[in-house]
Parts: structure tokens; sequence; C-alpha cells
């Protein structure tokens, strides 16, 4: 079970959290959508400590961290627990697919390379890349750079992955493939959270849609709840404004 | 104004037997450069407390004195203070001991290291943030970070760059003939001083800078290729 409470981060005097509380049990693929702006990305770098959070406490299985005094070892211990999915792939330029994959299970985790290897082309294979195994980043299409990213994610067994707009950078016929192996991923039981705009992949694929707006949840629930019956106003003109943008780009 | 190819083969033989010092004056800087420039990099890359704002303060400030000048005064400094200096710490060495040669490495030296500095840092400022993120992220350590993801990424960036510094310190070399160091300058224009062959002595320089650095530069492009082979797809 993974549960943030009271998170609460400013930018200078531009406050981007005000106290979120999330919880998140073993499996559940947890989707947060909202405006830019909104805190969304924030949330999850903070969760990753990427960004120090102002206040707060994560709770990951057993080991309860403060967001903001944290030290560099339960920060590492936290990492070590969760995985990130960039929007811009952030695949190690210097390495190739394998090795992208393999990084973290030989230095983060000490696995013999023999093993690492065994496990890295297997997830390789799973995201559909086998072939492209030698290749480098900058040799593959942004789609097949973000399927590599998920593999190096997906590698690790974390407890949670979390995803950071994993097909914003991508056009839109990428947007597909990728989409099917995120979907794959929550498949596998893997516990996730997803900062996303693509709205029918929140409706597919969430136990749980999370509607964020200036830094405050605005309403939790089912995506049955929240796409058929939302009850906030603010979340009936977001998605009002999105769902006739998504009919138009389909006709 | 003839030129007489005796005289510049006698000058281009005593530069040769004076390439010992040129070396001397060049690797070690270079070295120390190196070392210093890539540890003062990082400090002033990962932003630490106290010594990076520092550190920042001293280059600027040192940039903007002339070689000569930091050799002039070191020169000075080294004449007027040795024997008190050597007093106060019961060194049984006079003045006269000491090879001045080091104060030409000296100087060379913390040029070398401002220089260098700058390059590495600005070739880390080309690794994208996200590089960093991303290692974190898969549960590496800052250092784990730095030494399998950033700084492999770093050196190809940099070495164009350190190449010139490179090249710089070795025609820069040169200046301490100020302090009568004599490397292969003033090497050169040692048969001179009884022929006057002064112009086919400082040809003779010429040539043997030139050969110098031509080599140095080949060997730094070689190891340039080898560097990036994962950016060749790069446009």
């Amino acid at each position: 079970m993974i549960e943030i409470k009271n998170a609460k981060k400013s930018f200078g005097k531009n406050e981007i959290l005000h106290d979120v509380s999330i919880q998140v049990n073993k499996g559940d693929v947890i989707v947060i959508l909202g405006p830019s702006g909104s805190g969304k990305t924030t949330l999850l770098r903070c969760i990753n400590f990427l960004e120090k959070a102002d206040a707060g406490t994560l709770t990951i299985g057993e080991q309860t961290v403060d967001l903001k005094k944290a030290s560099s070892k339960e920060i590492l211990e936290i990492r070590r627990k969760t995985a990130f999915v960039f929007q811009n792939y952030s695949l190690f330029h210097n390495k190739t697919a394998l090795e992208n994959v393999m990084e973290g299970l030989i230095t983060a985790r000490h696995i013999p390379y023999e093993v690492a290897k065994k496990k890295a082309e297997d997830t390789l294979a799973w995201v559909g890349l086998l072939a492209k195994k030698d290749a480098y980043p900058c040799q593959l299409s942004g789609g097949q750079q973000q399927r590599v990213g998920i593999a190096r994610a997906v590698v690790l067994d974390p407890e949670v992955i979390l995803f950071d707009e994993p097909t914003s950078a991508l056009d839109p016929e990428l947007v597909g493939e990728t989409l099917a192996v995120i979907k794959s991923v929550a498949e596998r039981g893997i516990t996730m959270i997803v900062v996303t705009h693509e709205m029918s992949f929140a409706q597919d694929v969430a136990s749980k849609v999370v509607f964020m707006d200036g830094g405050f949840i605005v309403e939790a629930g089912t995506p049955a709840e929240i796409f058929r019956h939302p009850k906030e106003e603010r979340t009936k003109q977001f998605l009002a404004r999105i769902i006739s943008a998504e009919n138009m780009y389909y006709i | 104004m003839g030129f007489n190819f005796i005289y510049f083969y006698d000058s281009v033989r005593s530069g040769i037997e004076y390439l010992p010092n040129t070396f001397e004056l060049t690797f070690i800087p270079i070295l120390v450069g190196l070392c210093l420039g890539i540890l003062i990099a990082v400090i002033r890359v990962y932003r630490i407390p106290f010594f990076a704002p520092l550190l920042a303060v001293l280059i600027t400030l040192y940039q903007g004195i002339p070689l000569v000048v930091a050799l002039m005064i070191y020169h000075l400094l080294f004449m007027a203070t040795f024997n008190n200096f050597a007093a106060v710490l019961h060194l049984s060495i006079s003045m006269a001991d000491i090879n001045t040669i080091w104060i030409g490495i000296f100087a060379l030296s913390l040029h070398a290291t401002c220089y260098m500095e700058e390059s590495i840092k600005g070739a880390f400022f080309s690794v994208d943030q996200g590089q960093y993120e991303a290692g974190y992220s898969v549960g590496l350590t800052r250092l784990q970070t730095l030494r399998r993801i950033i700084i492999p990424q770093v050196i190809p960036v940099a070495l164009p760059m350190l190449t010139n510094n490179i090249v710089g310190t070795i025609k820069g070399s040169s200046i301490v003939m100020v302090i009568g160091i004599t490397e292969v300058l003033a090497g050169s224009v040692v048969p001179a001083s009884k022929t006057y062959a002064f112009f086919e002595g400082y040809i003779a320089a010429a040539l043997i800078y030139w050969i110098f650095t031509i080599l140095v530069e080949k060997f730094a492009r070689r190891i340039e290729k080898r560097g990036d082979k994962y950016r060749r797809n790069l446009v």
C-alpha cells in the first residue's frame, strides 16, 4: 500500500500542492487528470524525491518517510522501491537499450551480470524490442524509446511505477503502441500512478481516477463515477472541454 | 635578410635539446589542470555550499590576470620571500637550489586549471537534467549516476575544448622564457647569441612547437572518435 499524506509544495511564492493526500492499494492503477499547472507532475516527482516537498509523509509498504526531512539513505530506499517513466523518455544516452534496462539491476541492486542480462532481455522482448537491444537511444523512435523506458522501470519489480505523461511527447501514431505496453504493465498487476491526458486510456485501465486542479484534489473515484457522473462543477467543466476536443480529433 | 640553413639546423637541434623542459612545463600543468578542473567543475555543477561560490569568484578573478603578469608576480614573490621562508622552516636549502622551472609549472598549472574547469563545466551543462533524474529513479546514488551516466556523456563534449586548452598550454609554456627558464623557445635562440641568427632561431622554435601541437591534436582527434560512438547518429 502506498499513501501520501498532506503533501505540500511551493516554488517560491507559487504554491503548487496544497495539502494533497492519496491512498493507493496494491495493484491499483491510479490515473491523475487535470489541467496544466495543477500539480500532477509535481506530486509524482515528490513521491520519487526528484522534487523535495515542503511537508507531508509518504508510506510505501512498511516504510514511512517524511517528504521534507527524509535522509539520503531513506530517499535511496524509496527510490529503489519505485520506478519512474519520464515524459521525454530520459534514456541514458550513452547506453544501449539493453544496458539502459540493466543499469538499475547491476549498479543499484548488485544483481550478477548474466542474471541481469537475462532478465533485461526478457523484459525487452515483452515490450517487443528485443531486436533493438543493441541500439542506442538516438537510433530509436520516440515510441520505441518510451517502451525501453517502461522496460527499464518494469525490470526493477518496483512496488509502484510512476508515469509522468508518458505519451504526451509522442506523435499520435506512436501513442497507441506505447499505451498498449502501459496497459499490459497494468495487467501484470503492478501498482501504477499515471499522469496523462489520454481520457480513453483512463477509462479503460484506471481503477481510480483522481482529478486535480490548482494544487488540490478536486474529486476522486472510479472511472465510471468521474466520467459519467462527476459531482464537482470544476470536473464537469474540464471533462466537457476535453471530451469535445477529443471528439473533434476523431472528426 | 638571408636565411642560413646551417644556423637554422643548429637552432633546431638546440631547441630539441630543451624539449624535456617544455614537456615538464606542459604535461604537469595539464595533469594538474585536469584533476583540479574536474574536481572544481563537479563542486560547481552540484552547487556545493560555500565552496562553489568561493571557487567561482576565485576563478573569475584569476582568469583576468595575464599569464606573464602572474609569472612575474610569482617570480618576484619567490625571490623576495624564499630565504625567509626557508629560515622559518629550518630548511638548509637556498634559493639557488630551487629550479625556477617550478615557478613556471606552478603558474601554468593555475591557468590550465581555470581554463579546463570552464571547459569541463560547460560540458557538464550540456548533459540534460533528465539524465541525472533517470539515474536517481532507477536507484543509483549521486556518485554512481555521476560515474556511470554523466561523466561518460561529459567526456566527448569536453574533449575538443580540452584539446584546445592543451594546445594553449603548450604554446603558453614559451612565455616562461621571461623569468629565465630555458625551454624550446629560449633553447632555439641559444646559438643565436653567438651568430646573431635570431630569425633562424625563432623559425626553428616555431617549427618545433608546430610539430608538437600537430601530434597532440592528431592524438586527441583519435580519442575523440572513439568516445562518441553513441552520438554518431545524432544530427
